[in-house]
């Protein structure tokens, strides 16, 4: 195990030292070709004639406001959605030229683009690599025609290939996949046949979804309906670890509860944020994280030009989180990861000593096989990941008791 | 004063939905004593939820004016309840009158409450006019509906009164018939002054209103007064007649029925039943006062979430000064925490004071099953009457567990015989007599364990009746059968709330279903939970829960972790409505699921 050196450091030195050396950089495009029954994100389809010119310029706008007052040098960029590559090949480049400008620095790592298969051409993705993205993620989703209609992507199975073969060609050796299991309609033979179409294409990232059914989606509407099936509970279980077990034998490592990654390809922008490093989020509904205040900014396209040409800034909501809340946010994330909680550093961050405050929970879930408890670390076992939403349910609870969580009371406090 | 020769003192009985409200309203516009601007919907059902719900639960009152012969008569109305758990509101009312309308559906024919209270009637010695109402109707079959009293009850179908409350046909007849039929209130005007208390509601101004009958002497404003059996002495500062608006009078004298206000602070301080008398010159003898009402039906009420236990106790005591109709006493349980035991008049009673009780003090409630009272003979010789199956004693000093019967008269098409038939052997009734109204209408007596039809029988015998078939009960006795505790485990421990106390034959099918119930309440957990019902150390049934094999998201929405939080924060509320008993979490409806006999 690596050691901590940042054990012996006072609270607040060490604070500084495990969050403000590095900055990560997400970008919100918020444009689709249509959008999924499944999708929760903030994104809007983009129809003939429609401008994006505008809301790209308040993008660029934002980043550079927002690149001045970050205090950590940035280290890695996420470009996501929408399907950012859908934007006309100008807006594309302008809004990539002020982006290759952050990445010209030479700090930055790792510097990543959401895409579909069906959206990336030659001249795209030369303005992508001329600014020095370095990673693509896409939306693969599922090998199965009938599959991807059930989920209303445009793109079909025999655009993937090709998609990721164009990637390579422009240079772009990181390469992640999406894969959705637990669609209606899905066979675990499908989803086996799926997973291995996946590895055959020698990706080195692959994250696997269970499909969920989030509130005011579309797909929950038809379900409470009645036209569309959940599936079965047994079969997506069944789904998931043959996942776990198909990418180990693969080679690739599980290091997140839905992420997969061959030996140093994880994804260092979303390791920071469950790290809670710091990050900027710009555009139409992103979040961001600075100075442990979390903002929000508006999901609207009109409101949020809108603010950044008035004002500067287009943000909906502030938070500054702290002690349950903060420690609730930590173990939610922490958890999610192989590595597990870091014992040291979450007292460090949070005041709160895990061992003892939840020691009857721990010791339960331990007993019952779901987590492995030592006085360094608190992980999930393989048992714990596939119902680990209950378990951190109950570990934020249990701080939420009164006297176990420090007794600086209570959760986010809203700013506005 | 008046002349009590011109005075009518009467009620109208009636089965649930015969008119009866609408009946009384009608009497009250014809004789002008309300005028049409005023009327409003079952003017005599002032609270809330009487309105809403159609029904009379307290019994209330009025005074009309008739002439009649070239003569004004005074006649006094006391409306009733029709609902078989208030009939103690019907005698208490009686209890004021010389005579009562029973009040009969034209096109519904007799029905159980017809009977039950007609036999009331009867019990108390007054003169019964026949009423046949909703003439106006085309499915109206009157001659055959009053054959039908006259076959159950005796009373001649000759006599019936035929009316129409809706268009007002028959209404003057009838009032006639009220004048001559019913006798005049006989009393000594002259005599020491006896009233007795048949009702009484608080005021939040003038302190409680007490509704009397005044059956010697008078009272007035200014007398101090002595309630015969508590002792206590008030002064007099109003009394008055609804007339029906509270209408003050100088003086009530003997065979009037009205109102009195004595500076009484809670109704815990009136008896009702209790005899008025003058202080300084008091009566000897008090008038025969009532049975207090019983309490057949008993749950526990604990308090839900975002309510204290200090605010349910608060909210108890307000609604039982208003109406002490319920018992409550203090109550634990392992499961649900500290809350209260109470009682009541039968299930509907339950059910409205569970809404006064959410509706005006805005309290959350966790709910038990409703029980009956049982008795337990002990090997020390002594008797102990427990409400709750957690209240009963060890085993091994058990040497009888005794129920209360009821005797329940069951009206319903002859065509239906045999659907009754089996749900009666269902509920382990004993059929004692069957009776035929007419060619097609019977009523049929059946014993029944209080336990088995106070739930869901009346739910049951209109499900398989079609809708015609009504019920009433009167409580007998207790009786010693082959009874039995059974309890729940849920993950291996004891649920106190969720036991039962059922008959040993029936109780491997009560448990098998039960365990199924609470299998589809209780959602799935990290662990297996095995469900188990068991009489003493014997398991009846079992069921398993499995563990959830899946709960995780997917996705922690990329930055957007105070998202994903505050989705964990509604979990985490969820979860407060819940009881936790031993790591599992139980919702509110599990508690309910024992009383589905599962038929």
């Amino acid at each position: 195990m690596v050691r901590d050196d940042a054990d012996q450091l006072p609270v607040e030195a060490a604070w500084w030292r495990d969050t403000a050396s590095t900055c990560g950089l997400y970008v919100h495009v918020p444009f689709c070709e249509t959008k999924c029954g499944y999708c929760d994100f903030y994104s809007v389809p983009l129809l003939e004639g429609r401008e994006t010119g505008p809301l790209v310029r308040c993008v660029v706008s934002e980043l550079r406001s927002r690149k001045r007052s970050a205090s950590g040098a940035i280290r890695t960029i996420f470009v996501g959605g929408g399907t950012p590559t859908l934007l006309p090949l100008g807006d594309l480049r302008c809004l990539f030229d002020a982006l290759g400008e952050v990445a010209s620095g030479g700090e930055v790592s790792e510097f990543t683009v959401e895409a579909n298969p069906a959206t990336i051409d030659d001249a795209k993705l030369s303005v992508l690599t001329g600014a020095g993205v370095d990673r693509l993620s896409m939306g693969a989703q599922s090998w199965s025609v009938d599959e991807l209609a059930q989920l209303e992507r445009l793109h079909s199975p025999d655009d993937i290939a090709p998609g990721v073969l164009m990637a390579r060609r422009h240079g772009i050796r990181r390469i992640n996949l999406d894969l959705i299991f637990g669609i209606p309609g899905q066979t675990l033979a499908s989803w086996s046949n799926s997973l291995d179409r996946t590895i055959a294409l020698c990706v080195d990232h692959i994250s696997c979804y269970g499909l969920t059914y989030e509130a005011g989606t579309r797909l929950t509407a038809q379900m409470g309906a009645g036209r569309v099936t959940r599936c079965d509970e047994e079969l997506e279980a069944d789904m998931y670890t043959h996942a776990i077990d198909r990418l180990a034998a693969a080679g690739y490592e599980q290091y997140e509860i839905s992420n997969f990654a061959r030996l140093g390809e994880r994804c260092a922008h979303n390791v920071a944020y469950w790290r809670n490093d710091p990050y900027i989020g710009v555009g139409p509904s992103a979040a961001g994280y600075l100075n442990g205040e979390r903002y929000k900014n508006v999901a609207d396209i009109g409101r949020y030009v809108a603010g950044i040409e008035e004002r500067g800034e287009a943000v909906l909501t502030r938070e500054r989180v702290s002690g349950v809340a903060l420690a609730g946010e930590t173990i939610m994330m922490q958890l999610r990861q192989m590595e597990g909680l870091n014992v040291g550093r979450f007292t460090r961050q949070t005041g709160i000593d895990a061992l003892s405050a939840l020691a009857p929970e721990l010791s339960r879930f331990s007993e019952s096989g779901l987590l492995t408890v030592d006085r360094e670390r608190i992980a999930l076992t393989r048992a714990g990941f596939l119902v680990a939403d209950g378990i951190i349910s109950e570990l934020y609870a249990a701080l939420g008791e009164s006297g176990r969580g420090d007794g600086s009371a209570g959760g986010g406090r809203a700013i506005r | 004063m008046a002349d009590l020769q011109y005075i009518r003192n009467f009620s109208i009985i009636a089965h649930i939905d015969h008119g009866k409200s609408t009946l009384a309203d009608r009497l009250l516009e014809r004789t002008g004593t309300i005028s049409k601007r005023e009327m409003r919907e079952q003017f005599l059902d002032d609270m809330d939820l009487e309105r809403e719900m159609g029904i009379t639960i307290k019994a209330n009152r009025a005074t009309v004016k008739h002439v009649h012969n070239g003569r004004e008569h005074m006649l006094n109305l006391i409306d009733t309840p029709g609902h078989v758990d208030f009939h103690y509101e019907v005698s208490r009312a009686m209890a004021a009158c010389e005579g009562v309308l029973l009040l009969v559906d034209a096109t519904q024919g007799v029905q159980a409450q017809t009977v039950a209270n007609a036999y009331l009637a009867v019990e108390a010695n007054l003169d019964i006019i026949l009423v046949i109402n909703k003439i106006d109707l085309p499915s109206a079959h009157p001659d055959e509906v009053a054959l039908e009293v006259e076959q159950i009850l005796g009373l001649a179908a000759e006599d019936a009164v035929y009316t129409s409350a809706k268009t007002g046909e028959g209404l003057e007849k009838l009032l006639d018939a009220i004048c001559e039929k019913i006798p005049p209130p006989r009393g000594r005007l002259d005599a020491r002054l006896r009233a007795l208390i048949y009702d009484a509601k608080p005021d939040p101004h003038r302190g409680v209103i007490s509704h009397i009958r005044v059956v010697d002497g008078a009272v007035k404003r200014g007398d101090k007064i002595r309630m015969m059996a508590a002792g206590r002495e008030h002064i007099v500062t109003e009394v008055g007649k609804y007339t029906p608006k509270p209408t003050t009078l100088n003086t009530l004298g003997a065979g009037e029925v009205g109102y009195l206000v004595a500076g009484i602070k809670t109704i815990a301080d009136v008896n009702i039943g209790d005899t008025i008398t003058i202080a300084q010159n008091p009566a000897e003898d008090q008038l025969p006062g009532y049975e207090p009402p019983s309490q057949m039906v008993f749950c526990d009420f604990y308090p839900g979430p975002g309510t204290e236990t200090a605010d349910l106790r608060e909210a108890m005591e307000r609604l039982w000064l208003n109406d002490s109709s319920f018992t409550y006493d203090p109550a634990t349980s392992d499961a649900l925490g500290i809350g209260f035991r109470c009682g009541f008049l039968g299930l509907l009673h339950m059910k409205i004071i569970q809404e006064r009780l959410e509706r005006e003090s805005d309290v959350n409630l966790v709910q038990t099953a409703p029980t009956v009272t049982y008795e337990i003979a002990l090997n020390d010789e002594t008797v102990v009457h427990i409400q709750s199956p957690s209240e009963m004693p060890d085993p091994s000093r058990i040497t009888e567990i005794r129920e209360p019967f009821c005797t329940a008269n069951v009206i319903i098409p002859a065509e239906y015989i045999g659907a009754l038939m089996s749900l009666a052997l269902d509920r382990r009734g004993v059929h004692k007599k069957t009776e035929y109204l007419s060619p097609t209408r019977v009523m049929i007596t059946y014993e029944f364990p209080l336990g088995e039809i106070i739930y869901d029988f009346y739910d049951k015998l209109k499900s398989c009746t079609r809708g015609y078939g009504t019920v009433d009960y009167e409580v007998s006795e207790f009786r010693g059968g082959q009874l039995v505790k059974m309890d729940v485990l849920v993950n291996g421990i004891a649920v106190d709330a969720l036991s039962v106390i059922v008959h040993r034959d029936k109780a491997a099918r009560r448990g098998r279903n039960l365990i199924t119930r609470l299998k589809k309440e209780i959602a799935r957990h990290m662990f297996e939970i095995p469900l188990q019902a068991a009489i003493g150390a014997k398991v009846i049934a079992r069921e398993t829960i499995k563990a959830y094999r899946k709960n995780v998201t997917a996705k922690c929405y990329g930055g957007d972790v105070s998202r994903k939080r505050k989705l964990l924060e509604k979990q985490k509320e969820g979860k407060k409505r819940m009881k936790n008993v031993g790591n599992v979490e139980i919702p509110q409806e599990a508690f309910m699921s024992i009383l589905d006999p599962g038929d």
